[in-house]
């Protein structure tokens, strides 16, 4: 049995500084989306104790090819790439069609696993939307997993209490974040990387009818607007301090 | 045990970058290591890199480098408490290409470098922290990093001012505080028109200024400016040794920050935006400091090795780590060429380095740091200077008085003397 | 010595990566040790601070890394490593 994990490439959110309230992304280096990580750990765990493969999909530009490595270095066998520079950008419902075309591609899946939320814009959606196109029934809010022959045990941590499931595989599950602690590869694991077999496809060969879409625009990407800190200041002398110490004066 | 690299090269800074692309291109199997999240990502310069000692050593390399700005002007401001001296140079020589040398900003440049090394087939490894090496029977054959056991025919230490790895190796001790400064700075970005406008620049034209005397309050060291395409840096470097003995007891960051204050600087930065701060220590101590360069199985380059240099009106390291560099691989690759990797065959990088513009420079101004270190140079001149240029420009309500009587009296008999013997130290940079 | 003007506000325009354990440390019972007091003189981030009773502080968060106070104070008062790799200050511009 093979296992999904559908990770975005996503802007190292730590490198981007604002600049007049906008992002600057220039030059800001590739990362791979934060839960997306623990979605890997999972799959790669559920491996060691199972057996098969795991292979990471991914949709982006063509720096793609070179920010998987991480995750082949962190213990997927293999990569699975649509590569485009129209999808770097895109949203939920472009990229789930092509995450769903290239699925169908891909031999005896049992698991598809997604992180709860991308990194950046943590809309959520893609999990339930690619299960959608593909017919199949959507875990979410996993905080664990285990396989029994041909279905899959998952924990789901709600608000208030956590509900068990069971499923027949094939199964699309999103885990929260603290599904476990994602590991470090090594630096010989970061070597072997690179000679991990990937296959790549351009958007093109997948054969998809993406017209009207997406539907949904950022009209703005904003930083919120500073808010006054409310320093109360019981002196002329405090209040120079005050600001001296926010470097005002 | 897994595969054997030619060379395990420890940092990617400059030292370690000139060495990878030198080994890449010859073929040689090379691993790169480095802490940061991205090369250039824990290094800092004033800076600006001079083309043309390393220009012939990397001939492909500069065409598309991200260089900030050449260099055409050049500055000096010898600062008093309430006035300054400032002494400005244009040259055709610096207008004409190839520049001769170019403000840059690191974690651009060397993240660029990395990429031209991993092209030519350098294996980079980012985040990964070199813990120790691996020594067997007194040779180094490896390097120990996040648990795994990496090994080579030879190690290039290139991890920087502190080098701990040239330690493990007993090349070198933690070294005196004498020997070394801190470099400290802000970016502050601007928008181009107004550099170029403040400082009479067109283009990618830019300008380079050091500060001494008050700036660092009598202790060895000054400020410097370097204007880059959309920002300035600007910062100090100061002895550690001075500063750490007081006297007068100053806190580095207030150095700066008065620094700043200075209405010389204050106009030349107004309106901009500081963006980064950054510091690093220099290795100041000249020839006299220099760590053995290589042992069984280990060379070490840069920073690391020590190969950086005050000379007053330049601090120059960036050269010399990417030469070093270079003749560090050199000496890989007839080694390997040898199939000789023992301590005797690497030491060709110590001959070539001798036949190099790097131990020549380190030799003709192995006077520097000794004549640098006097404390006049930081106040007493400064503050001559300044009051001779006072006297000399004064227009007084009476009468002026003539001007060789007005300089006279700062050079009288008793000041000369020590002037004359400050002069002779001075003379032998 | 009082907090510097400014500087908390220079240092949060840097990023820093967490790291699991601070990478310098004062060695138990060095706290007193007349080294550290350069400290507070030298470190371009004014993460060495004396209290009243002579001891000194470090606060780790805003290490510039520079290496500064590891030659003004030494090893024998200081323990000093550089942070884990991809942990630390991670400079845009340098």
């Amino acid at each position: 049995m093979n296992i999904v994990v559908a990770m975005k490439q996503i802007p190292d959110l730590q490198q981007i500084r604002i600049r007049q309230r906008q992002p600057v992304l220039d030059g800001v280096p590739a990362a791979l989306g934060i839960i997306d990580k623990n979605a890997l750990e999972a799959a790669v765990l559920l491996k060691e104790e199972e057996g098969g493969q795991v292979i990471v999909l991914s949709a982006g530009n063509e720096e793609v090819e070179e920010t998987v490595k991480e995750a082949l270095a962190a213990g997927a066998d293999q990569a699975f790439l649509v590569l485009d520079d129209s999808i770097e950008n895109a949203d939920g419902s472009l990229k789930a069609p092509i995450l769903a075309e290239a699925i169908k591609k891909i031999d005896d899946v049992g698991l598809i696993l997604f992180g709860e939320g991308s990194g950046d814009n943590y809309s959520g959606q893609l999990g339930s939307r690619v299960a959608e196109l593909l017919g199949l029934p959507q875990v979410g809010y996993a905080s664990r997993i285990q396989i029994q022959d041909s279905q899959a045990i998952i924990t789901r941590s709600l608000e208030d209490g956590d509900e068990l499931v069971k499923v027949t595989m094939p199964v699309v599950v999103s885990v929260l974040g603290d599904i476990n602690e994602p590991r470090i590869p090594s630096v010989t694991q970061i070597l072997k990387a690179g000679r991990k077999p990937k296959e790549v496809l351009e958007l093109d060969e997948l054969e998809l009818d993406l017209s009207g879409l997406p539907q949904i625009k950022t009209l703005s990407n904003l930083a919120p607007e500073t808010n006054r800190k409310q320093v109360k200041v019981g002196s002329v002398e405090e209040l120079i301090q005050a600001l001296k110490t926010e470097g005002v004066i | 045990m897994e595969e054997k690299f030619d060379a395990i090269i420890v940092g990617a800074g400059l030292a370690g970058l000139g060495a990878a692309y030198t080994l890449a291109q010859e073929g040689l199997e090379v691993l790169l290591l480095e802490r940061g999240d991205y090369p250039g990502s824990k290094n800092v310069t004033g800076g600006r890199l001079y083309l043309n000692p390393i220009r012939d050593l990397f001939p492909d390399l500069w065409k598309k480098a991200p260089f900030e700005r050449h260099i055409t002007q050049e500055g000096v401001s010898v600062m008093a408490g309430a006035r300054s001296l400032n002494i400005s140079y244009r040259g055709e020589e610096l207008e004409q290409e190839p520049y001769q040398s170019y403000s840059i900003l690191r974690a651009k440049f060397d993240r660029w470098l990395s990429k031209q090394a991993e092209r030519k087939g350098a294996m980079l490894v980012s985040r990964s922290r070199v813990d120790d090496l691996i020594i067997e029977n007194g040779r180094v054959e490896g390097v120990y990093a996040g648990g795994d056991e990496l090994r080579s025919q030879v190690v290039i230490a290139c991890d920087g001012v502190l080098s701990m790895m040239a330690e493990k190796a007993g090349l070198r001790k933690p070294g005196s505080a004498k020997e070394f400064g801190v470099g400290y700075k802000e970016i502050i970005e601007l928008d181009s028109a107004l550099i170029n406008d403040r400082f009479g620049l067109e283009g990618d034209e830019g300008a380079a200024r050091l500060f001494m005397g008050e700036v660092t309050k009598g202790k060895f060291g000054g400020g410097f400016l370097y204007t880059n395409k959309e920002s300035i840096s600007l910062g100090i470097v100061v002895g550690i040794q001075d500063l750490m003995e007081g006297a007068p007891a100053v806190q580095a960051p207030v150095l700066l920050d008065e620094f700043k204050q200075r209405p010389e600087v204050a106009r030349l930065i107004k309106g901009g935006e500081t963006v980064e701060y950054s510091a690093h220590v220099i290795p100041e101590g000249g020839l006299k400091s220099l760590t053995k360069l290589s042992g069984d199985g280990i060379l070490v380059a840069g920073d690391a090795a020590g190969f950086s240099m005050n000379i007053g009106v330049t601090v120059r390291g960036m050269e010399y780590a990417m030469a070093s560099g270079y003749y560090a691989a050199q000496a890989v690759i007839q080694a390997k060429a040898r199939e000789d990797f023992s301590a005797a065959s690497l030491a060709a990088y110590e001959s070539m380095l001798g036949e190099s513009f790097v131990m020549k420079d380190f030799k003709n101004f192995s006077e520097a740091p000794e004549a640098l270190d006097n404390h006049r140079i930081y106040t007493y001149y400064p503050e001559l200077a300044g009051n001779i240029m006072r006297d000399m420009y004064n227009v007084p309500a009476g009468s002026k008085e003539r001007l060789y009587p007005t300089v006279k009296k700062y050079l009288g008999l008793g000041e000369l003397w020590p002037m004359f013997k400050d002069m002779r130290k001075v003379m032998k940079i | 010595m009082s907090e510097i003007l400014g500087l908390k506000a220079k240092l949060g325009l840097d990023v820093f990566k967490h790291d699991k354990e601070p990478h310098i440390k004062i060695k138990p019972g060095m706290e007193k040790d007349p080294r550290l007091k350069r400290a507070v003189l030298v470190c371009p981030a004014g993460l060495y601070e004396e209290k009243e009773d002579g001891r000194v502080e470090l606060t780790i968060d805003g290490c510039l890394e520079c290496g500064t106070c590891r030659i003004a104070c030494g090893t024998e008062v200081l323990e000093w490593y550089y942070p884990s790799g991809g942990a630390g200050v991670q400079f845009r511009f340098g």
